[in-house]
């Protein structure tokens, strides 16, 4: 009874200046700073949960990992970006985005957020590019400044695909969670932030805590499915996160290791970072070797390993404790339940599954500086917009407002699209598929059987964790043709009711940014990013040949991948594989 | 089973037709049944452990544990929000049944015991 049987589909369109699809962290700054711009423009908000605890941001944060703490340039954050990055960023990107930290976290912390401060009225950095924030209620905020702005938002309602009119992306369409209402929304200008994709590889755990990811299982990669589908270009896939996390728990490591200076150890107690990858930084090498290093140990036979936590106190245990609960409580309970305690035993960390999410990675959307995609009306911020890793929080912020300042103009000088029936009517019809299918396919996939058989492929072909994250071409061309079947069997999804419908969409968008990123991981042949992208064909990093970006795009009319490469710019000087120095510092 | 909505504790939220529980999860996986005015976890694969729900609860009826492959039996953690919005006392117990208390100082902003779904027929037993 919670929900009504299916009752008539009900049909609404909703015009508006700006679209945007998705009301997190990017999508709610994007919200304000249209509204501050632009006070005439309708700016709506489509967001598939509700604002308040929707995407990533739902149990809180306890840092702001992006920021120029004192000392600190737009030109030494993008030198480290850089460094961190392989030496393969498009520095454009990182440089807008570090340009805008100081504007959205004073903008943040004037809606209420509590940034910690010393006597002095300084913020508290923990660790080189971060600052401490009591953020509980980070997303509730972020969402109240969205709706006092004057953005509309339409919460629970899933978008299921961009309107593409004369070459424009003209709004979206979707449906409504709740009322059984299929959505048409028109818009000037369309700003996607729907985040990363999770989901994609076989989860860490099973049954009850398949959902136990680090990143958010709600982000699906919906903006990156849509996209793809509609033509829009797609870059660096193949630079896939897999995050160094605590055991089971998957809680952030950054606690551990820049909030008490806990180093990596492995079985034995070897400080091996330092010892097996000075050249490279030891423990302040590259993240992706940081996940890289843990797993040779493992292979080597001297795993597991840990955060070593042993040298704090009790009350220094305490506080740790205390920083997790304002973002991650299942650790503090996982010590308990498990009878550990990080002043006395070290911290157990492990890799995940891989995930595709352009705020820590690359993987995403092709963009100019202005976040316009290739798909003209579109605009991408945050985690689902490529070619700028290591946003986190205040990048995706600043994304957000880089984006809207542009998708602002645009809608201001244009006059609303016209809308292709034909095209709603494929959409109306796409959209509701597997429900009608209900009563009508007497055999059919429930979307939960699709995900397994997904993340399988994914798992088993295309570098999944029990693999130690290794891949050829002989694995991706298998993971290609058994991914490549998928598609062939939407029509025998079935679901009986909007939220198992919701599922059917996540799973079909997942596929084809699975099968996006196949084509990445195919075409990049080198190892750039041991770990995320360890190619055991093409072991060594090759900057004569791969210092590029490999993109890709889908003929919508066929289905197929074609692949498109952008050389490297260097825009800020210095050795690329050097993190740089404060620039107080004299380097 | 990670979160839990104990029905003994739950009312529901009186006639609230979405009651925060519901509105909070991020990823739509409780539902209330108003057959019997209580809310439920639904779809429990599926659960995040982000918590919203536990914190958003007036009445302070869900409760937080881990999933038994991830932790042994009876350890459990409760947040009570102070009055002031400003603090959360976590309560803490182990395995072993021992208790331990945490307060933190933050913010939680304000949760409405309803809202209205845009497009929703108004149901006639609402007052």
């Amino acid at each position: 009874m919670e929900r009504p049987d299916q009752p008539a589909l009900n049909r609404v369109t909703h015009e508006t200046d700006v679209l945007i699809i998705g009301g997190g962290t990017a999508g709610c700054l994007a919200a304000v700073e249209l509204k501050e711009q632009h006070p005439d423009l309708k700016v709506t908000i489509a967001e598939k949960a509700h604002v308040d605890r929707s995407g990533c941001l739902a149990a809180g944060m306890n840092a702001i990992n992006a920021y120029l703490n004192p000392g600190e340039t737009a030109d030494s954050f993008v030198r480290y970006v850089r460094f961190d990055s392989c030496g393969l960023v498009r520095e454009d990107l990182v440089k807008s985005q570090a340009e805008l930290f100081e504007y959205v976290v004073k903008k943040v912390e004037g809606w209420g957020l509590p940034i910690l401060c010393d006597e002095q009225g300084n913020y508290v950095p923990r660790g080189r590019w971060n600052i401490k924030i009591n953020g509980e209620s980070l997303k509730p905020i972020l969402a109240k400044a969205a709706r006092d702005a004057g953005a509309t938002i339409h919460n629970w309602v899933v978008i299921t695909g961009l309107l593409v009119s004369g070459g424009r992306c003209a709004g979206a369409v979707g449906f409504s969670l709740r009322t059984n209402t299929f959505y048409v929304f028109k818009a000037k200008a369309t700003l996607i932030c729907t985040g990363g994709a999770a989901g994609l590889y076989r989860p860490n755990n099973a049954y009850d805590a398949q959902h136990k990811t680090w990143y958010s299982p709600f982000n699906n990669g919906a903006g990156y499915a849509m996209g793809i589908r509609a033509g829009a270009e797609m870059t660096s896939f193949e630079m896939r996160y897999v995050a160094l996390r605590t055991k089971d728990a998957i809680a952030p490591t950054g606690t551990l290791a820049l909030g008490v200076g806990a180093p990596m150890v492995n079985a034995r107690g070897e400080r091996f970072m330092a010892k097996r990858y000075a050249h490279l930084g030891g423990d302040g090498a590259p993240t992706p070797y940081r996940a890289f290093g843990p797993i040779q140990e493992g292979k080597a036979g001297r795993g597991p390993c840990y955060l070593d936590t042993t040298h704090i106190s009790e009350e220094q245990a305490r506080q740790l404790k205390m920083a997790y609960l304002d973002m991650y409580p299942s650790q503090v309970l996982y010590w308990a339940a498990n009878d550990l305690d990080p002043a006395k035993h070290p911290v157990e960390v492990q890799t995940t599954e891989p995930y595709i999410v352009g705020g820590h990675c690359q993987a995403g959307y092709w963009v100019d500086v202005e976040r316009r995609t290739t798909l003209a009306g579109l605009f991408a911020a945050g985690d689902v917009a490529g070619g700028a890793p290591f946003k986190f929080v205040s990048g995706c912020w600043a994304e957000g407002v880089i984006a809207a300042r542009a998708a602002g103009a645009e809608a201001a000088s244009l006059p609303p699209p016209e809308l292709e029936q034909h095209e709603i009517e494929y959409h109306y019809q796409r959209t509701f598929d597997p429900l009608f299918n209900y009563g009508k396919v007497k055999y059919g996939v429930k979307p939960y059987d699709m995900e397994v058989r997904m993340q399988k492929i994914m798992e088993e072909y295309a570098g999944g964790a029990s693999g130690h994250y290794e891949m050829n071409e002989e694995r991706l061309v298998l993971a290609r043709n058994y991914m490549g079947q998928l598609p062939g069997q939407f029509d025998q999804l079935v679901v009986g009711d909007m939220h198992d419908l919701m599922r059917a969409h996540e799973v079909m968008d997942r596929v084809v940014v699975g099968q996006a990123l196949i084509e990445h991981l195919i075409a990049r042949k080198e190892t750039r990013w041991p770990a995320y992208q360890t190619r055991t064909d093409y072991p060594e990093r090759d900057d004569l040949h791969w210092l590029k970006f490999v993109n890709t795009r889908m003929d919508p009319a066929t289905g197929k991948f074609e692949l498109i490469f952008h050389p490297y710019e260097q825009l800020v000087p210095g050795d690329r594989y050097h993190p740089g120095e404060k620039p107080g510092k004299g380097a | 089973m990670p979160v839990v909505v104990d029905p003994d504790l739950c009312n529901g939220c009186y006639n609230s037709r979405q009651p925060p529980c519901v509105r909070m999860c991020p990823g739509d996986l409780i539902v209330k049944d108003f057959q019997v005015n209580k809310a439920y976890l639904k779809y429990v694969d599926d659960c995040w452990d982000c918590l919203p729900c536990v914190k958003a609860c007036p009445e302070e009826a869900i409760r937080f544990q881990l999933s038994y492959q991830m932790g042994f039996f009876n350890a459990s953690l409760q947040p009570h929000i102070h009055r002031d919005r400003q603090h959360i006392t976590w309560k803490m117990v182990d395995a072993h049944g021992r208790e331990d208390t945490f307060t933190i100082r933050t913010k939680v902003m304000e949760v409405a015991l309803d809202e209205k779904v845009e497009g929703e027929p108004t149901p006639d037993f609402s007052i």
